[in-house]
């Protein structure tokens, strides 16, 4: 009975874990590509997988907070950064997250050259087509780290 | 660069509401109210280690605005740079319960929204003004 409470138990712990991927977006304020970075991050986290990944204050986390850190030490994370500097995949590694994959905006806007996504303040239509197309690969490899650790469980 | 500029340090928290209307605020700034006279920094290459962005904030004054409590931009600057010259809380303008909503993305902001980071963005020039006043 006792063995089978503390299965239930790690079972529900791990299935938690499993559950809590975490998404983190740059959101650099500067320039066009962290706001997609950002919007693309929120409609994963609030649309596409609500159940199963969410996102955290990159801001918070890099304050060294204990609370923050805590979020996503030896999780599974997926950074989505806006330029070349990385900010949000260098951070969360040296805040303890396991991150599995790294994406920059500007790769993804190679395949939409000549378009024009909008501003840091507000994107285009086109914008947000290419923020939701993004959100869908980004969601589909998700899916597939999912079912890959499932598989190691 | 001008001697008479302010920087703008943005939390832009991706977890609530207060992140969203401090991005939203900052950038109407930076593009139409004090366009000549402010300087957006961006937080996440700011603590990365973003050289320049750390040099500006030692120069020149700098206002944070915070989403929430937490106030990460504000304790940011202070870590990296120096004082700020002036801070903005959203969660001491409007309510910290309103402030930690998860309404984030621009698409499901509402007029009211808009209107909130009016009130911010006006609160950012009269601080610019005073600073640049002095």
């Amino acid at each position: 009975m006792i063995l089978r409470v503390i299965s239930l138990y790690l079972n529900e712990r791990w299935m938690n874990f499993m559950a809590n991927i975490k998404v983190i977006p740059c959101s650099g304020i500067g320039k066009v590509f962290g706001l997609m970075a950002r919007e693309t991050v929120l409609q994963v986290t609030n649309k596409l997988l609500k159940d199963t990944t969410e996102t955290v204050c990159l801001a918070h986390l890099v304050t060294g907070d204990y609370e923050a850190k805590e979020k996503v030490e030896g999780f599974t994370c997926i950074t989505v950064d806006g330029c070349p500097a990385l900010c949000s995949a260098k951070s969360v590694e040296l805040a303890g997250g396991i991150v599995k994959k790294k994406y920059r905006v500007i790769d993804e806007m190679r395949q939409h050259k000549g378009i024009n996504a909008g501003t840091g303040t507000e994107l285009t239509d086109d914008g947000w087509l290419i923020v939701d197309e993004f959100a869908m690969k980004i969601s589909e490899k998700i899916v597939e780290i999912i079912e890959e650790e499932q598989k190691n469980v | 660069m001008s001697d008479k500029q302010v920087g703008v340090i943005s939390c832009s928290g991706e977890e609530c509401l207060g992140g969203t209307l401090s991005r939203l605020a900052t950038r109407k700034v930076m593009e139409n109210l004090r366009s000549k006279e402010v300087v957006t920094l961006c937080l996440p290459l700011y603590i990365a280690g973003g050289d320049e962005e750390r040099e500006f904030a030692r120069e020149y004054p700098v206002i944070s605005v915070d989403g929430c409590d937490k106030c990460c931009a504000k304790r940011a600057t202070v870590k990296y740079s120096n004082e700020v010259k002036d801070s903005i809380n959203l969660s001491e303008i409007f309510s910290q319960e309103m402030m930690l909503a998860n309404i984030v993305s621009g698409r499901d902001l509402k007029e009211e929204h808009y209107e909130m980071a009016d009130q911010v963005a006006d609160e950012i020039c009269r601080k610019v003004d005073q600073i640049l006043a002095e």
